[in-house]
């Protein structure tokens, strides 16, 4: 993410937290955080333990963030962020938990005589890690319609495309679901592990021999050695930690969407 | 396999399915995917972390050290680059790069206590990398990253608190002095968990080849066999073996070592001089006298007392006088004394000092900034109050002085000072690119401490070339000095790879 970039994102990550951004140069900005806001990325617990208890006025603090440096000439106070620093890394967690779970219907137009049919469809965006000494991540994003059981992947790229609003269309009615939202949670759980169990997993045996060499090493070191010290079961440890494979599935977010589209 | 996953997503859909708790934001929502899209780590290979430093342009052999360290090596590795060729970058990357994949959550940097705030600040303002110095009521399970001395961390109770975290890395600097497996601190070495582990040094070897098994046994045991197998290849002379091609290979599994040439940077080019240096009569025989000492009694039989003194008299009087008059206080016979008096009186005596004499001369001839290293306190301050009264200005070096001092000094040698004279130990981690000529008053054991020495200005970012002066007083120890040099850096370079040069082309001729 270049500096530009970042800037973008930071203002509309306040102005979407009903944050008022005060000042927006192009390589700065400050910003008027929310209570809700400021509990949320401030890290001053202590803060709002007392006013609570003193009953005072509280009074969320204004942030000031410097997107790129090089352009500042002015005298400005603030925190530098970039790709990689911990502000912004802490405002991409809060992003992901403040837009976990949506409701969305597809905006219809045309008159109320003849309303449109919503279908109801459970999207959900995992990440997939696999972890050895290594270590690769995939998204996978799959939709199931909760009326025909139909699923589909690549469901992110699709929707994200639609026009949907959080409320529902008045020319429009919603089909009511068969398949219910956690029913179909489980089937794509498990569609997920079909496309996991189909992958290559070369790298797992790869390791694996990685693994088990380091372990002939390390035995002949200690070869004819029958109380072996303990540094050789720390030894035998790590490598068993370092190689280890593993797999992670992470929900990212989701939701239930109302469409009236119908995939391709 | 191990599969893991979380309901946690699953209980928060309920909560709004069922509780009727609110939906989130449709924009918000499509930025978390995004961000996980751009974080998203594509492929088991590759480096990661150069994206997210923006503030810094790594060297192009610094990148490969890293990938081939993570993918080659799988996270165990000698970084072993001449002097000045940015390890500490490289292990910077590297840590950087198992942090961003998860694979690393705790590390600890173990360093000289006079490089940590230097290991600090270029791992937080560089790599973003939140280190934080050791300090003794810090609770360590909330550090992810701590940097702290070997001489700390060896000892209790900080060794226990060590011992007790689950660190995922560890990396320590210097790792030269780990060469002997006898000491605490390689004890203690040995006695952490090492998952991922990075060992910085310049100078793998400095006396042996024993000192690299001793290392790599650290990092991996077994990989050179167990000591009995790797005694019986290669100990037929510790200088001298004749499976050193194998012996490479095995090395270079487990090390990478760049040489400034192998960079694809433009280097400035080292010359390097050895000068010889007469004796004048008067400082001859005093030198004589001191040889003959062993034979004048049992007080002075022992050779490293002789060896030291030889030293110092090839220094300075000052040097050899705080020797000489403790040991004249061990003399109970009074002819003995009579002749210990004698060699003091003639001393008293001296007026030339031909190898500071010198020195002198090279700094005039130069007129420019001068490091000058010796092994002796005494001659450091003598050589002070030398060039003092040539009317040439100097400071001191030492490594005893605390880092706001060394950095003071520093400065005053860029400002005001034409010449810094330094001992040993006051070499490490200073950088003094701004200076191109490096006296060696005194010849030291160890090869390799000639080149950290040089180091301290042939390095990244020096513009000139730089001049090495060698000095050595003919028909003393020294010449015996130079010699061993060379044996010890034919070692080194049969087994790690070529050598820079540190002493001039002398080598042929022995």
């Amino acid at each position: 993410m270049y500096p530009q970039q970042i800037h973008g994102y930071l203002r509309k990550f306040f102005s979407e937290n009903n944050c008022q951004i005060i000042k927006d140069n192009d390589h700065y900005l400050t910003t008027q955080l929310t209570i809700e806001m400021d509990k949320k990325i401030m890290n001053r617990p202590f803060y709002w333990k007392y006013l609570q208890n003193t009953n005072g006025v509280p009074s969320p603090a204004q942030l000031t963030l410097i997107t790129d440096q090089n352009k500042l000439d002015e005298n400005i106070k603030g925190e530098v962020v970039h790709f990689g620093s911990p502000r912004l890394n802490q405002l991409f967690q809060t992003t992901r938990e403040l837009g976990a779970f949506v409701q969305m219907f597809e905006s219809v137009a045309g008159n109320a005589e003849t309303k449109a049919i919503l279908t109801p469809w459970l999207g959900v965006n995992y990440k997939v890690s696999y972890y050895s000494d290594q270590t690769k991540e995939m998204l996978y994003s799959l939709g199931i319609n909760l009326i025909t059981g139909h699923m589909m992947d690549d469901f992110q790229e699709w929707v994200s495309g639609l026009e949907l609003d959080s409320n529902m269309p008045e020319n429009a009615f919603n089909l009511t679901y068969i398949i219910k939202p956690l029913r179909a949670l489980e089937r794509l759980d498990v569609a997920i592990e079909n496309i996991i169990n189909q992958d290559d997993h070369t790298w797992a045996k790869e390791a694996e021999k990685r693994w088990h060499k380091a372990q002939e090493v390390l035995e002949h070191f200690y070869e004819g050695v029958e109380d072996r010290p303990d540094c050789y079961e720390m030894e035998k440890k790590a490598l068993e930690e370092q190689y280890e494979t593993k797999i992670k599935i992470e929900i990212i977010n989701g939701g239930l969407f109302y469409l009236k589209s119908y995939p391709q | 396999m191990i599969i893991e996953r979380s309901s946690e997503w699953k209980d928060g859909l309920i909560k709004r399915l069922d509780l009727n708790e609110t939906w989130d934001n449709w924009t918000l929502y499509n930025m978390g995917y995004d961000v996980v899209k751009a974080n998203l780590i594509t492929d088991f290979t590759g480096l990661q972390s150069p994206k997210y430093l923006p503030n810094l342009t790594p060297l192009s052999h610094q990148l490969e050290v890293a990938e081939t360290v993570i993918e080659k090596m799988n996270g165990k590795a000698i970084l072993a680059d001449e002097v000045g060729l940015g390890k500490t970058i490289e292990a910077g990357l590297i840590l950087k790069e198992y942090l961003i994949r998860g694979l690393v959550k705790k590390a600890l940097i173990l360093a000289p206590a006079s490089l940590i705030n230097q290991w600090i600040e270029e791992m937080n303002h560089k790599f973003y990398i939140p280190a934080v110095p050791y300090k003794k009521n810090y609770i360590l399970d909330n550090c992810n990253v701590v940097v702290m001395s070997m001489d700390t961390a060896k000892k209790s109770p900080h060794k226990e608190r060590i011992l007790e975290q689950d660190f995922d890395m560890i990396i320590i600097d210097e790792a030269h002095k780990l060469k002997n497996h006898k000491t605490k601190n390689y004890e203690f070495v040995q006695s952490l968990k090492k998952k991922f582990c990075l060992l910085l040094t310049a100078t793998p070897i400095q006396n042996d080849v024993f000192e690299l098994f001793y290392l790599i046994s650290l990092l991996k045991p077994g990989h050179l066999g167990n000591y009995e197998t790797f005694q019986s290849s290669f100990s037929a002379s510790k200088h001298d073996w004749e499976h050193d091609d194998h012996l490479k290979e095995l090395v270079n599994q487990v090390m990478v070592r760049n040489r400034r040439q192998d960079t694809g940077i433009e280097w400035t080019t080292r010359r390097v001089q050895t000068i010889p240096i007469e004796f004048t009569n008067e400082e001859k025989e005093i030198y004589e006298m001191i040889l003959e000492l062993k034979n004048v009694s049992p007080v002075f039989s022992s050779a490293f007392s002789m060896i030291t003194l030889q030293k110092e008299m090839c220094s300075s009087k000052e040097a050899t006088y705080l020797t000489l008059n403790e040991m004249r206080k061990k003399c109970t016979e009074p002819d003995v004394i009579q002749y210990v008096d004698e060699i003091i009186q003639k001393m008293m005596a001296l007026e030339i000092n031909s190898k500071a004499e010198k020195a002198l001369q090279i700094v005039s001839e130069a007129n420019d900034k001068v490091i000058i290293f010796t092994e002796y306190r005494a001659s450091q301050a003598y050589l002070q109050w030398y060039l003092y009264t040539k009317g040439i200005s100097s400071v001191l070096f030492n490594g005893k002085f605390k880092n706001s001092k060394r950095d003071w000094m520093k400065q005053l040698f860029k400002d005001h000072a034409q010449v810094l004279i330094a001992t040993e130990s006051g070499g490490e981690g200073i950088n003094l690119q701004f200076c191109h000529h490096v006296i060696n008053y005194d010849l030291p054991w160890n090869p390799m401490k000639l080149e950290q020495r040089i180091g301290r200005v042939h390095r990244l970012g020096q513009e000139h070339d730089v001049h090495i002066y060698n000095l050595a007083i003919t028909n003393t120890i020294e010449e015996d000095i130079l010699a061993l040099l060379h044996v010890k850096i034919d070692v080194f370079e049969k087994a790690v790879g070529d050598l820079d040069n540190i002493l001039s082309s002398l080598k042929k001729s022995i």
